[in-house]
């Protein structure tokens, strides 16, 4: 599991590569933590490397689906792998989350 | 005294001391080997000067005895015609030197016409203490056949002769020194004498010994013993004699050399100990020599020795209290080092360390301990913080693992019309699956569920599913009021933004008539008894927690009879093995369109559960795995 930010002005580009499973949920969602402070931003996951989540990598993106929100920010994923986009779906996170 | 011989102070000094009285003991050696050698040299040159002295003395005493003779020459010749001045000659000869206790002119016989004997003779009278004149020969007296007489007559040299007791005045020790007189044409005339009392000799030759058993002696040409302190042990008479009877080799030689005039100095040995002589010749042709046992020269050197040798044990064992003193003041910090390491081994960290002043050896090792105190201390501290929450985290994973399983029901309804089997397989650490299930009525109720999350918190968030549930089954709600309730009564405080997934339904066992709901979770499975399987693909209703007031969906089908249901968690789909492949949805579809119609729901659970763990193999499982399966038998409408 690897997590890289760039931030260009209110933007932040965010890449998430390999797995989030339960042994590195946590470890995840602190990696995300500079964007759960983003006031009024412009926050886009680049999922084309996310090769998996457990439900547990799913709260995660949950947490900060919440924290965007009350921040004011908008959260994008793009480019989800299909069997990735599947649990986002069975759990009905695409309803909640922006996935293009 | 064990402790303490072992002691380390004890035995560094034991240690020095052995090598100090080795070094002291060699040293001893060595310069008592030395002087030894030295006092020996120094002794023989020693007992050579007083020898030499003492013969120079003699020979001076013996010359002037024979100048005062020899100086008579001429007077004699002088007034040959006169007897009476003849006679004064020999008085004044005795008056002035007090050695001489008789003189002599013994004429050749006839020299005076018709006087065979004449030889005017004067002597000290002891009784009288007066010098007494006369004439010595006649016919009892007949001192041609004198050795004092012959000698020099036939050597025409002076002569002295061998000592000899004097018959006629007090058992003197005397010797004679006689010296030919000759007239112009060279004949002998007469020859002149000086007896010579030997007391002051023998005196001096008494008092020679430079050493408390020093003997020395005086030896006469043929070896007689003339006086001296050796003769008084044996009683010989002379050297060789004296040899033979202490059957003494060296005695023999000495003897020898000193007859024939040499000087020098000799070892002898005997049985006692070991002796050195010094030897040398007097003018007249004796010898002299002085007999010293080594044992005497060497008591002082060997008393000296005694003296180094108990002042140097002085020494060492002041040294040996010295030494243990400053090695035990030196060693005292390791002592108290090791009780301060007793003591942390005893668990108190903080014990206390000795007072170091010094910058050395001792000082790096307070450092070090100090160091290491310091390091076990904060390990310790910290150990006990991890360990501490460790326990608390295990213990409430336990807590959270025993409530988990305490609610899912392990006793199964032995019905004809269905066969209702479940199966909860926890992993190790992380893992909120659960299920339940109720008949009443002949309605089946029956919810599988994963909680996001863990330990207690996920626990309790599983208790009130499952107590709603409960609740709910028995007030007759339809299930999507059933999760709308659960869903509001979650998420309205869920600060910690658990979620659950969950799958829930309601079948009429008559009817076979199915009502149920799928919050977020996967996909059952149906197996049609027309053989068909396949995944219903729910609604998108999302998972129980998240957004309250979210209005669930329900779904509705009509289950024909011998149809089967098989309920999971992504535990089973997303099983890994060593290579981190998942066990998928399409295997799980393939092992489901493979059962056939007889196979109880108890079965079909535990094959899949079988299937799983051959799929796994040895690889850990990290997410709970839990199998539902549901067959209606009968219905009966």
């Amino acid at each position: 599991m690897n997590v890289k930010i760039t931030k260009e002005d209110n933007k932040y580009s965010v890449v998430v590569e390999g797995r989030v499973d339960t042994t590195n949920a946590e470890q995840f969602q602190q990696h995300l933590a500079p964007l759960m402070q983003a006031q009024n931003a412009e926050i886009n996951i680049d999922c084309s490397a996310l090769d998996y989540t457990s439900s547990q990598g799913l709260r995660s993106f949950l947490v900060l689906q919440k924290s965007t929100m009350s921040h004011g920010s908008n959260l994008t994923l793009f480019n989800m792998q299909p069997q990735v986009k599947e649990v986002f779906d069975i759990t009905g996170f695409s309803n909640i989350i922006r996935i293009v | 005294m064990s402790r303490l011989s072992k002691s380390f102070p004890v035995r560094l000094s034991s240690t020095i001391l052995f090598i100090t009285s080795i070094l002291f003991l060699t040293a001893i050696m060595i310069v008592s080997y030395f002087s030894h050698k030295m006092i020996g040299e120094e002794a023989v040159k020693n007992a050579s000067n007083v020898l030499n002295t003492t013969t120079r003395d003699i020979n001076m005493i013996l010359g002037k005895i024979e100048t005062s003779v020899t100086n008579m020459e001429w007077i004699v010749y002088e007034h040959r015609e006169d007897t009476n001045y003849m006679y004064h000659i020999t008085r004044e000869l005795v008056k002035q030197n007090s050695e001489i206790v008789g003189s002599s002119i013994a004429f050749v016989a006839n020299y005076f016409p018709g006087t065979y004997y004449f030889a005017p003779y004067s002597y000290i009278d002891s009784s009288t203490d007066s010098i007494i004149s006369k004439q010595l020969g006649n016919k009892d007296y007949d001192y041609f056949n004198m050795e004092w007489f012959t000698q020099p007559y036939v050597s025409k040299k002076k002569h002295w002769s061998l000592p000899y007791y004097d018959e006629g005045g007090g058992q003197m020790l005397m010797t004679t020194f006689s010296f030919p007189l000759f007239d112009k044409k060279g004949e002998l005339y007469a020859i002149i004498t000086a007896d010579i009392d030997l007391l002051w000799l023998d005196k001096k030759i008494t008092s020679l010994g430079p050493y408390v058993n020093s003997m020395t002696f005086l030896l006469s040409q043929d070896g007689k013993y003339i006086s001296g302190t050796h003769s008084a042990l044996t009683k010989q008479p002379d050297i060789f004699k004296m040899a033979d009877s202490v059957q003494n080799y060296r005695l023999r030689i000495l003897g020898k050399n000193m007859i024939s005039g040499d000087s020098g100095t000799l070892r002898i040995r005997n049985d006692k100990d070991i002796s050195f002589a010094v030897y040398g010749p007097l003018m007249n042709g004796w010898s002299t020599a002085i007999i010293s046992p080594y044992r005497d020269v060497f008591a002082y050197s060997l008393r000296m020795n005694l003296i180094i040798i108990i002042v140097s044990a002085f020494g060492l064992f002041l040294l040996f209290i010295f030494c243990f003193r400053i090695v035990r003041m030196l060693t005292q910090p390791i002592t108290e080092f090791s009780v301060a390491a007793l003591n942390m081994a005893k668990g108190n960290f903080q014990a206390r360390l000795p007072q170091i002043n010094t910058q050395d050896e001792m000082r790096q090792l307070y450092d070090s301990f100090r160091y290491m105190q310091r390091s076990i201390t904060h390990y310790i501290s910290e150990l006990r913080t991890t360990t501490a929450e460790n326990e608390r985290f295990e213990s409430e994973l336990n807590i959270a693992r025993n409530i988990q399983m305490s609610m899912v029901p392990r006793e199964f309804p032995e019905r004809d019309d269905v066969s209702v089997h479940a199966f909860l397989r926890p992993a190790k650490e992380v893992g909120g699956d659960f299920y339940d299930f109720l008949i009443k009525d002949d309605v089946l109720y029956f919810v599988i569920g994963d909680v996001s999350g863990k330990g207690v918190p996920a626990a309790l968030v599983m208790s009130i599913v499952r107590a709603a549930f409960r609740f709910l089954g028995g007030v007759n709600l339809t299930i999507d009021q059933m999760i709308c309730k659960i869903n509001d009564t979650i998420s309205r405080r869920n600060d910690s933004i658990m979620f659950v997934t969950l799958f829930a339904g309601k079948i009429d066992l008559k009817t076979g008539e199915m009502y149920y709901c799928n919050a977020g979770h996967n996909p059952m499975i149906i197996c049609h008894a027309d053989g068909r399987t396949e995944y219903m693909k729910p609604l998108p209703n999302i998972a129980v927690g998240i957004f309250d007031d979210f209005k669930y969906k329900p779904e509705q089908t009509v289950l024909e009879k011998g149809c089967r249901l098989i309920l999971y968690t992504d535990g089973v789909t997303e099983a890994e093995d060593e290579l981190k492949k998942q066990f998928g949805e399409d295997r799980l579809l393939e092992f489901a369109s493979k059962l056939t119609p007889e196979q109880q729901s108890e079965e079909v659970v535990h094959n899949l559960i079988q299937e799983v763990k051959d799929f796994t193999k040895d690889a850990d499982q990290n997410d709970d795995i839990t199998i539902l399966s549901i067959l209606l038998n009968d219905i009966k409408s």
